[in-house]
C-alpha cells in the first residue's frame, strides 16, 4: 500500500494545484522551467506548489543534473530539508517572494485544557528504568506531557534518590530521532496488525510451538515472565533465551544475589569490582551510598583494598589499589582464602612477586582484625570461581549475615545461563529446527560470540523477527522488524537490586507506535489486545493487600510496592569452589573485554551525551581503544593513538592504543559496544567492534596477539595526563614519571589537598594552611565589596572523599541545562560543552598511581575575574551571589573564559545546538535558553530550580527551606558529593559543610572568593603498607 | 639646530664630510643637488604619470587575488562561526588577537614618524612621513578588522560602542576591551585627520600638474582649494603641529591600552606591570621594521634613493636597536620576575614558554627578536646593506608577531587549573586571514602609491638648499 502511494498522491496534487506538469514530464527541469510553472502563483498557493514541485521526479532529475553531489542529500530526510532551504532561496531569486506562515494543517488551542496541564508548571511521576542488574526507581519530570528529566526517586527506601549516567540519558534515548518509526516486512511499511495476525496463526498453526524461538534480553520484568510460561504453557515445544553480552556469564545472571551492607564494613576488598563507579554494578546506587556514607566522617572512616586488572574509579579511591592480571585474580583470591581459613581451595601456583605478597601479608591481617566488619566484593566479569571464593572468604570472616546479605532470589525471574542458551540456539539454527526466531530487544547479529557464527546461523531460520528501538545489525537482517517502545511509553515492571518492585510507568505515548515484548507475547495468548497496562495489572493484582486500585495507585504513585523485597539469609548457601584457573604465562598478552563504561554494551550507541562523557580513568570521549600500561606501550614500540591490530579467538579488530594509568603489564583492555554500524547517526562507526574477538568460552579475557599497523586513530580525550618534565623545574627523580598535572595540582597549587588519618588528627587544619592556602582578605579589591548579608547566598560544598567519578552528574547537568553535543572532532580540539567535568589528578608514578576526583564547575566567584573584563556586561552578578550569563547579550569575545581560573565557561565556537531535529525539540528543559552559536555560557548554580523555588516560597509566603533547593548535578549524586544552599542560613547542610575544618577554596589566593568549597581528602591507609609519605616538597621555585 | 652647529663649522674638515651640506653645514638629510622643480618632478610623475608600471599590475594582481581569499575566509567564517579557526578553550583568543596586536603595533611607526618626530624637529623625517602614515592607517585598518570578526557575533559588535540604547543598557566600562574601542577608533580618527591634513599642500600641486580631466577633479576635489598662500601655510603649519600634539600621546596610550587586554587579566604570563612599556616598545620596533619593509623596495623601484636616502635607512636602524633593547629588557625581566616574585604560577609560565611543548615559539621569538637584530644593527657597515636591512626587517616583523603568539598562546594554554592545560593548533582558516590581511595592506599600499604622493613635496623641499632662507648670509666663525 506503500509503494506507490507517494508517488500518485503527488501526482494528484499536481492537478489539484494546477500546475501543468505534463508539459515538463520525463525531461529534467531548468530552472526557467521553474519560474515559468511558479509564475502567477502567490502566497500560501506558491508554498504548496514549490513543494509539490520539489516532489515531482523532472524537478529531482533536474536537481540530480545541476547538483550531481547532492543529489544523495534528497533522499536522506535531515539533508533534504537543509537542501530545500538553499533550493528555496534560489527558487526566490529565481522572482518569488518569502514569507512565513502557519502551517496548512489545520490547529487547534486547547478548549478545554487538561485538568493537571498548567503550561510551566512540570508534572513528575514515578517510573523506573528496567536494567540488567537491577531497575532504577526514577521520579520523571514531565513538562506539558514531555518527559525531559529523569532523576532517581528519592523516597525509594534502597536507591534513595541516587542515579547513574544511563537512568539521566534515558530521556535522549527515548527522543533519538533514529528510532525506527514503523514496523516493517522485508523493508516495507505494515502495520502491527498485520504482524500480530502473521505470527498468531504461525505459532498457533504449529500446535506446540515447536519451531518456535524466543531471544530475548535478559528479562528482568516480572510481568513479562509470567506472560512467558503461559506462552509456554500454551506451546511447551517454544523456546526462550536469554543472552545479554555484558551479562552472559557472569554468576549474576545465574541467581547468585549478594547484599552487601557497607555501612558496617571498615574494611572493604574489591576483587575486580568496580562497585562505586561503574552504575553497571549489581547494586551500585546503595554500595556507593553506603561507601560515600563512611568517607565523610574523617574519624569513621572505612579502608577499600582493590585488586583490579582494569583501572576503574573503585580501584583508584582505594587505599591499597594491586594491579593484577585478570586471569591472576581468581588466583590471587584462592591465596587469599586459603590464608583466611577456608578449608579445601587448590589455589594455582603462581610466582607472586614480593610486593604481592606484602600486599596479601596487610590484607590478611587487615581482613581478620575486622571479622564481621569488612567485606569481600567479587567483580561481575569474571570466573566464576571468584564470586565463590569471594564468598567463601565472607562466611569465613564471619561477615554472612552482617556485611554480605545472600539472597535466594534475583531480579532475573528467569534465571539461565546465557553463555550455554545462546549456544544452544545456534545449534538449533545449524540445525534447521528454528522456524521463527523472535529477537526481544536484543542485537545478537553484532553481539554475540565470534565463535558461534550467528550471523551465518540466523539465516537458517526461515523468519527472523526483531523487536528494537533501531533498525541495527540483527533489524537491517530480520524479515518483520517491530519499533521497540522505550521504557518511557510502555507499561511494565521490573525491581530493584532489593527486589522492590517499581511499576514502569509511562509517560508519554509511543512517539512511533512502538511496542514492547509484552504486547508479543500476549499476541499468543488468549486475549491478544490486551495492552501491558492490564497485563502489568493482573500480575500485581494478587500481590497487592486491600483494596486493589487504592494499593494499585499508591504503587504508581509512590514508585515502588512497599514490602516487596527479597528476603535475605543469614548463612551462605553452600557451594562448591569451582576449579580455579590458572593464571595465563606472563609473557601472553591478555586481553580483557568491559562493558563501555558509557554506553554499556552497546545499546547507548546512539546517546550523544553518553558518547561524549569522558570515560573514567583515561577521559576518552567517542571511541573505545586498547587500554594498556605505559610500559607495555613502550614495551611494544607503540605511541598513544597508535593503530594496532588486535588477534583473539580467530578475529581480528584495528584499534586505537591509549595509556591507562594504573593498567597491569602484558594486558590490554578493551570495551564493548563500539564499532557499530547500524546505530545511527550518532553511533554508528565510532570506535571498533571488540565482540570480533571475544569467544563464549572466555567472555571475560583471553589471549591474543596484538600487532602494530599504519596510521594513526584520531582519538578525543578530553584530558591528557601529561608528562613532559622539560616544562617543569620542579621536577625531581622521584616524580619523573609522574603526571605533570598531579604534581602541579597536588603540589605547588594547591588544587586537591589530602591527608592520611594521621596526619589529619595530628593536623587538623592541614586543608587551609600552607604556601598557596591562604586567604585573601575582603578588603583587597580595588571595588568595593557588595555585601550579601541581606538575601539569599548561594554556595555549594563538595565532597570530595565522596565522589567515586561516576560521571552521572555530567549527564543531569546536559539533560537539565539543554547543553549541545559537538562531536568527536570538537572534543578532539578541545571544545567539549559540558558545563560540569570531573577532573581527575594522578598521584604517584603513573604505572601504579592513586586519583583523586574533583567535579569541576563554575565556582560563582563572588570577586568574578570574568565579570570585569566582558565588555557589554553579559557576566554579571546577582545579589544573592550568583554569576550569571545573559546570554542574549554576550558578544563572545571570550575574554572571560581566558580570564576565568577556572576553565569552566564553554563557548559556542559553533552552531552546536540542534535547532532542526523535531524529536529533541520535545526533550529541552523549557526553562532554560537553548545557546545559538558565538555565545559563551556555563554552570549557573541551576539558576532556573533556583528562581522556581523562590516563586513558590514567595506565594506561599515564607523562606526557602533548606533543601528545598536541589541542583541537578547534587540530585544525580549517588554518593551526595554536593550539597547546595544558602550560606546565609548558619543552619543550612551547605553550611555546616562549608565550615568543616576540612573546607578549602580552590586557588583563594587570587581572591576570587569562590561561593564552592571542596572538602579536603582524608585517606585511612593500613599502616603496614603505607608507601613514602604522600608529603611534597613545598615548592618555592 | 643652526646655532648649536656653528662652533662646529670652524674646522673645515667637518665641511668636507660628505654627509654634510657644504652650505649650512648640517647632516644632509637628502642627497645633493635637489631643487624645488626635481623634487616636484620626481613625485607627482610617479602618480600623475599615464603609464602604470608593469611591474605595479603584477603586484596588484597578486595582492587583490589575496584580498579574494580574505573574502572567502571571512564569508566563511560569517557563515560558520569562529570554530573554523583554532580557538578552543583553554585558549580562547588565538590568530585574531595576535595578529590585532601585531597590526597595531606595526601602525605606531608611522605615528611616531609624523607625530613625534615632527615636534622634535628631525627634518630627515619629511622623506619617509607620508607612506609611514599611510602604513599606519592601512596597518590600523588590518587590525581593526580583528576584533570585529573575532567576536562570536561579529553583527553585534557594535554594542561595545556606547550608544544611547532605549534599554539604556551600556558597556561595561572596567573592561579592557572597551578601552581598546576608544583607543584604537581614536588612533584610526587621528591618523586618518593627520595624514589627509598633510597631504592637502600636494593635492594643490597634483591639481595643478594633473593633464587628465579626471586627475584635475580628482586632486581638486581633495585640496579642498588650497592656493598656497601664505595664510594657508599659516593654517596649514598650525593644524599640522596640533594634529601632531594630539597624535604624539597616542603613541604611548594606544599600545599601553592595547597591553591592558593582557596586564588586566590575572592570567600567569599577562598580568604584569611591565607590559605597557614593553609593548609600546615593541610596537615601535616592529613599525620600523615595517616602514624598512615598505621603503627599501619603494625607493629602489622609483628610484627615489635622493629622496629617502642611506642615512633614511641607518636612523631608522638606530631606533631599532634602541627600541629592540627596550624589548630585550622586558624579556629579561619577565624572566627575572618569574623568579624574583617567587609566585609559582608565574614561575611555572616562565618555564612552560620556554622548556614547555610549545618552547619553539619562545625561542624563535628570541632568535628573530633579539639574536639576530641587536647583535647586527650595531654595525654601521650592516645598516647601510639594503638587502641586509630589508631581509632583517622581515625577520623583525616575524619575531614581533610571534611575541604576540608567545604571550597570548603559551600564557593560555597552561594556566593555573592542570585539568584544564589544553593546546593550539591554528587551521587553514588562521592561515588564510592573516594572509588576507597582508594582502589588503599591500592592496591598499599599491593603490596609494599609484594614486597618491607617496613623499610629502612640500615638505621635502623644505630640505633642498633653495629653501634654506633664514641663514642667507655665510656663516661666519666665531660670531
Amino acid at each position: 500500500m506503500s509503494g506507490h502511494g507517494k508517488y500518485e498522491g503527488t501526482k494528484n496534487l499536481g492537478t489539484e494545484s494546477g500546475l501543468n506538469l505534463k508539459a515538463i514530464a520525463g525531461k529534467p527541469m531548468t530552472l526557467a522551467q521553474v519560474r515559468e510553472e511558479l509564475k502567477g502563483v502567490q502566497g500560501k498557493r506558491l508554498w504548496r506548489s514549490i513543494d509539490e514541485l520539489a516532489n515531482t521526479p523532472e524537478f529531482q532529475a533536474a536537481v540530480e543534473r545541476e547538483f550531481p553531489s547532492v543529489a544523495q542529500e534528497w533522499v536522506d530526510p535531515v539533508s533534504r530539508r537543509g537542501f530545500l532551504k538553499l533550493m528555496g532561496a534560489s527558487m526566490a531569486l529565481a522572482g518569488l517572494a518569502g514569507c512565513t506562515k502557519q502551517p496548512d494543517e489545520p490547529i487547534y488551542p486547547y478548549i478545554k485544557a487538561p485538568e493537571d496541564l498548567i503550561l510551566g508548571k512540570p508534572n513528575y511521576f514515578a517510573t523506573a528504568h528496567p536494567f540488567v542488574t537491577g531497575a532504577v526507581p526514577l521520579l520523571m519530570k514531565s513538562d506539558a506531557y514531555r518527559p525531559i528529566k529523569a532523576d532517581g526517586n528519592p523516597e525509594h527506601a534502597y536507591v534513595k534518590g541516587g542515579s547513574d549516567p544511563f537512568s539521566q540519558a534515558s530521556v535522549l534515548d527515548l527522543y533519538d530521532p533514529d528510532r525506527s518509526q514503523h514496523v516493517m516486512f522485508r523493508g516495507e511499511n505494515r502495520e502491527w496488525a498485520e504482524f500480530a495476525e502473521a505470527f498468531r496463526d504461525t505459532v498457533a498453526g504449529t500446535g506446540d510451538g515447536t519451531g518456535i524461538c524466543f531471544l530475548s534480553a535478559t528479562i528482568t520484568s516480572p510481568t513479562l515472565a509470567r506472560q512467558w510460561k503461559e506462552v509456554q504453557a500454551a506451546y511447551p515445544k517454544a523456546t526462550l533465551v536469554q543472552y545479554d553480552p555484558a551479562m552472559a556469564g557472569t554468576p549474576y545472571s545465574r541467581a547468585s544475589n549478594i547484599q552487601y551492607a557497607l555501612a558496617g564494613a571498615d574494611v572493604i576488598l574489591s576483587l575486580d569490582a568496580e562497585f562505586i563507579s561503574s552504575a553497571t554494578f549489581p547494586g551500585f546506587h546503595k554500595l556507593v551510598r553506603d561507601y560515600a556514607d563512611r568517607r565523610k566522617d574523617p574519624n569513621h572512616l572505612n579502608r577499600l583494598y582493590a585488586v583490579e586488572s582494569t583501572p576503574t574509579t573503585t580501584g583508584m579511591k582505594a587505599e591499597h589499589r594491586l594491579m593484577l592480571r585478570a586471569s591472576e585474580i581468581p588466583a590471587f583470591a584462592a591465596e587469599l582464602a586459603k590464608e583466611i581459613g577456608v578449608s579445601g581451595v587448590d589455589a594455582p601456583a603462581c610466582a607472586w612477586t614480593d610486593e604481592q605478597k606484602k600486599y596479601l601479608a596487610a590484607l590478611v591481617k587487615d581482613l581478620k582484625a575486622h571479622a564481621g566488619r569488612c567485606a569481600v566484593i567479587p567483580g561481575e566479569q569474571q570466573d566464576p570461581s571468584l564470586a565463590a571464593l569471594a564468598l567463601a572468604i565472607n562466611s569465613a570472616l564471619g561477615n554472612i549475615g552482617k556485611t554480605v546479605l545472600p539472597g535466594g532470589e534475583t531480579v532475573h525471574p528467569i534465571p539461565s545461563d546465557q553463555i550455554a542458551g545462546i549456544k544452544s540456539l545456534v545449534d538449533d539454527l545449524n540445525l534447521g529446527k528454528v522456524n521463527w526466531l523472535i529477537i526481544l530487544n536484543a542485537n545478537p547479529v553484532y553481539t554475540a560470540p565470534v565463535d558461534l557464527g550467528f550471523p551465518d546461523a540466523i539465516d537458517k531460520a526461515r523468519v527472523i523477527v526483531h523487536l528494537g528501538s533501531h533498525v541495527d545489525e540483527t533489524g537491517q537482517i530480520a524479515h518483520w522488524h517491530i519499533p521497540a517502545a522505550h521504557f518511557l511509553e510502555s507499561w511494565s515492571d521490573a525491581r530493584a537490586y532489593d527486589g522492590t518492585v517499581s511499576i514502569v510507568q509511562p509517560l508519554i505515548d509511543p512517539l512511533y507506535g512502538g511496542k514492547s515484548a509484552h504486547n508479543v507475547f500476549q499476541v499468543l495468548l488468549n486475549e491478544p489486545e490486551l495492552g501491558a497496562y492490564e497485563a502489568v495489572r493482573a500480575t500485581w493484582r494478587p500481590v497487592i493487600k486491600g483494596d486493589f486500585e487504592e494499593g494499585w495507585r499508591k504503587v504508581l504513585h509512590d514508585g515502588w510496592l512497599a514490602g516487596s523485597a527479597f528476603a535475605t539469609a543469614n548463612a551462605a548457601p553452600r557451594a562448591e569452589i569451582p576449579k580455579i584457573p590458572v593464571p595465563s604465562s606472563h609473557d601472553a598478552l591478555e586481553i580483557v573485554f568491559r562493558p563501555d563504561p558509557n554506553i554499556y554494551d552497546g545499546r547507548w550507541s546512539n546517546v550523544g551525551w553518553l558518547q561524549e562523557l569522558p570515560k573514567p580513568v583515561t577521559n576518552l570521549s567517542w571511541d573505545n581503544a586498547a587500554l594498556m600500561s605505559g610500559a607495555t606501550l613502550v614495551k611494544l614500540g607503540l605511541e598513544e593513538d597508535d593503530i594496532v591490530e588486535l588477534g583473539a579467538n580467530g578475529g581480528v579488530v584495528k584499534a586505537p592504543v591509549l595509556v591507562a594509568p594504573g593498567h597491569p603489564d602484558n594486558s590490554v583492555t578493551v570495551y564493548l559496544g563500539y564499532g557499530r554500524q547500524f546505530a545511527g547517526r550518532v553511533g554508528s562507526g565510532q570506535g571498533f567492534n571488540a565482540y570480533l574477538i571475544r569467544s563464549s568460552a572466555s567472555p571475560f579475557y583471553t589471549t591474543g596477539s596484538i600487532r602494530k599497523v599504519d596510521g594513526k586513530w584520531g582519538i578525543a580525550v578530553t584530558k591528557s595526563h601529561y608528562q613532559d618534565h622539560r616544562a617543569s623545574p620542579f621536577t625531581t627523580e622521584a616524580n619523573k614519571n609522574e603526571s605533570l598535572e598531579a604534581v602541579e595540582a597536588l603540589g605547588a597549587r594547591g588544587i586537591i589537598r589530602k591527608a592520611t588519618v594521621r596526619q589529619f588528627q595530628a593536623n587538623p587544619n592541614f586543608a587551609n594552611e600552607g604556601e598557596t592556602h591562604e586567604q585573601t582578605h575582603m578588603g583587597t579589591s580595588i571595588f568595593p565589596n557588595w555585601s550579601y548579608n541581606e538575601a539569599n547566598a548561594w554556595g555549594m560544598a563538595i565532597d570530595m572523599n565522596s565522589c567515586t567519578g561516576c560521571n552521572a552528574c555530567i549527564v543531569s547537568c546536559y539533560a537539565e541545562n539543554n547543553i549541545p553535543v559537538v562531536g568527536k572532532q570538537q572534543v578532539r580540539i578541545g571544545r567539549d560543552m559540558q558545563w560540569l567535568r570531573i577532573d581527575s589528578y594522578f598521584e604517584g608514578d603513573l604505572a601504579a598511581p592513586r586519583a583523586f576526583y574533583q567535579p569541576m564547575m563554575c565556582q560563582q566567584c563572588e570577586n568574578a575575574p570574568c565579570e570585569q573584563v566582558c565588555p557589554v556586561g553579559a557576566t554579571v552578578h546577582t545579589p544573592e551571589g550568583l554569576n550569571m550569563m545573559v546570554y542574549n547579550r554576550c558578544v563572545g569575545t571570550r575574554y572571560c573564559s581566558n580570564n576565568c581560573p577556572y576553565k569552566v565557561r564553554r563557548f559556542n565556537f559553533l552552531l552546536f545546538s540542534d535547532y532542526e531535529t523535531e524529536s529533541l525539540k520535545l526533550m529541552r528543559n523549557p526553562d532554560v535558553t537553548v545557546r545559538s552559536r558565538g555565545v559563551m555560557e556555563k554552570c549557573n548554580y541551576c539558576v532556573q530550580r533556583i528562581q522556581e523555588a523562590k516563586i513558590n516560597a514567595d506565594k506561599e509566603n515564607r523562606g526557602i527551606r533548606d533543601g528545598e533547593i536541589i541542583t541537578a548535578c547534587q540530585q544525580a549524586c549517588p554518593a551526595k558529593a554536593i550539597v547546595f544552599g544558602n550560606i546565609n542560613d548558619p543552619n543550612s547542610r551547605v553550611v555546616k559543610l562549608r565550615d568543616n575544618q576540612l573546607s578549602y577554596q580552590l586557588m583563594a589566593d587570587l581572591n576570587t572568593r569562590p561561593r564552592t568549597k571542596y572538602t579536603a581528602i582524608v585517606m585511612n591507609p593500613n599502616e603496614d603498607l603505607e608507601e613514602m609519605p604522600v608529603e611534597h616538597a613545598p615548592a618555592n621555585g | 639646530m643652526v646655532e648649536r652647529l656653528k662652533p662646529l663649522m670652524a674646522t673645515t674638515e667637518l665641511t668636507k664630510d660628505p654627509r654634510r651640506d657644504p652650505v649650512t653645514g648640517e647632516y644632509r638629510v637628502i642627497a645633493p643637488g635637489q631643487t624645488f622643480k626635481s623634487v616636484t618632478d620626481k613625485i607627482s610623475k610617479i602618480v600623475l604619470t599615464p603609464h602604470t608600471p608593469l611591474g605595479w599590475y603584477a603586484y596588484f594582481v597578486i595582492a587583490g587575488s589575496v584580498v579574494m581569499m580574505l573574502t572567502v575566509a571571512l564569508t566563511w567564517l560569517f557563515l560558520k562561526g569562529v570554530g573554523i579557526w583554532a580557538v578552543d578553550v583553554p585558549v580562547a583568543w588565538g590568530f585574531a588577537i595576535i595578529n590585532f596586536v601585531w597590526w597595531i603595533g606595526i601602525g605606531h611607526a608611522g605615528t611616531l614618524i609624523s607625530a613625534i618626530l615632527l615636534l622634535f624637529k628631525q627634518q630627515w623625517r619629511n622623506s619617509i612621513s607620508r607612506f609611514a602614515e599611510a602604513m599606519t592607517i592601512f596597518a590600523v585598518m588590518c587590525a581593526a578588522l580583528f576584533p570585529l570578526i573575532h567576536v562570536g557575533r561579529p553583527w553585534l559588535g557594535y554594542w561595545l560602542l556606547p550608544l544611547p540604547f532605549t534599554m539604556t543598557v551600556w558597556p561595561q566600562f572596567r573592561s579592557p576591551l572597551e578601552w581598546d574601542t576608544f583607543a584604537v577608533s581614536t588612533y584610526a580618527i587621528i591618523s586618518i585627520v593627520f595624514w589627509y591634513v598633510g597631504m592637502v599642500p600636494d593635492f594643490g600641486t597634483l591639481r595643478d600638474r594633473a593633464q587628465s580631466k579626471v586627475g584635475q577633479y580628482f586632486y581638486g576635489l581633495l585640496s579642498r582649494g588650497w592656493r598656497g598662500s601664505v595664510r594657508h601655510w599659516v593654517r596649514y603649519e598650525s593644524a599640522s603641529l596640533l594634529l601632531s600634539g594630539l597624535a604624539t600621546p597616542l603613541v604611548l596610550s594606544v599600545h599601553t591600552v592595547i597591553s591592558f587586554d593582557f596586564a588586566v587579566a590575572i592570567v600567569p604570563g599577562w598580568h604584569t606591570t611591565i607590559f605597557p612599556p614593553y609593548f609600546v616598545a615593541g610596537a615601535i620596533y616592529s613599525g620600523f621594521a615595517m616602514v624598512l619593509t615598505l621603503a627599501i623596495p619603494l625607493r629602489k623601484y622609483y628610484h627615489l634613493e635622493a629622496l629617502v636616502t642611506d642615512r633614511h635607512i641607518d636612523n631608522m636602524g638606530k631606533v631599532m636597536l634602541a627600541t629592540g633593547f627596550i624589548v630585550c629588557y622586558g624579556y629579561g625581566m619577565e624572566a627575572f620576575m618569574a623568579w624574583y616574585s617567587a609566585n609559582h604560577w608565574e614561575a611555572f609560565t616562565f618555564w612552560n614558554r620556554a622548556f614547555g611543548p610549545m618552547r619553539w615559539s619562545y625561542w624563535c621569538l628570541i632568535t628573530c627578536n633579539l639574536a639576530i637584530p641587536l647583535t647586527t644593527l650595531w654595525s654601521r657597515r650592516l645598516r647601510n646593506n639594503m638587502t641586509f636591512m630589508f631581509i632583517l626587517s622581515l625577520i623583525v616583523n616575524t619575531g614581533m608577531w610571534l611575541e604576540r603568539f608567545v604571550i597570548i598562546v603559551t600564557s593560555l594554554y597552561r594556566d593555573y587549573l592542570p585539568s584544564s592545560w589544553g593546546t593550539y593548533r591554528a587551521t587553514k582558516w588562521d592561515y588564510m586571514t592573516l594572509a588576507g590581511t597582508l594582502g589588503f595592506f599591500l592592496f591598499m599600499f599599491l593603490l596609494f602609491v599609484r594614486f597618491l604622493p607617496m613623499i610629502p613635496m612640500s615638505e621635502v623641499k623644505l630640505l633642498v638648499p633653495q629653501a634654506k632662507i633664514t641663514p642667507k648670509k655665510p656663516v661666519e666663525a666665531g660670531d
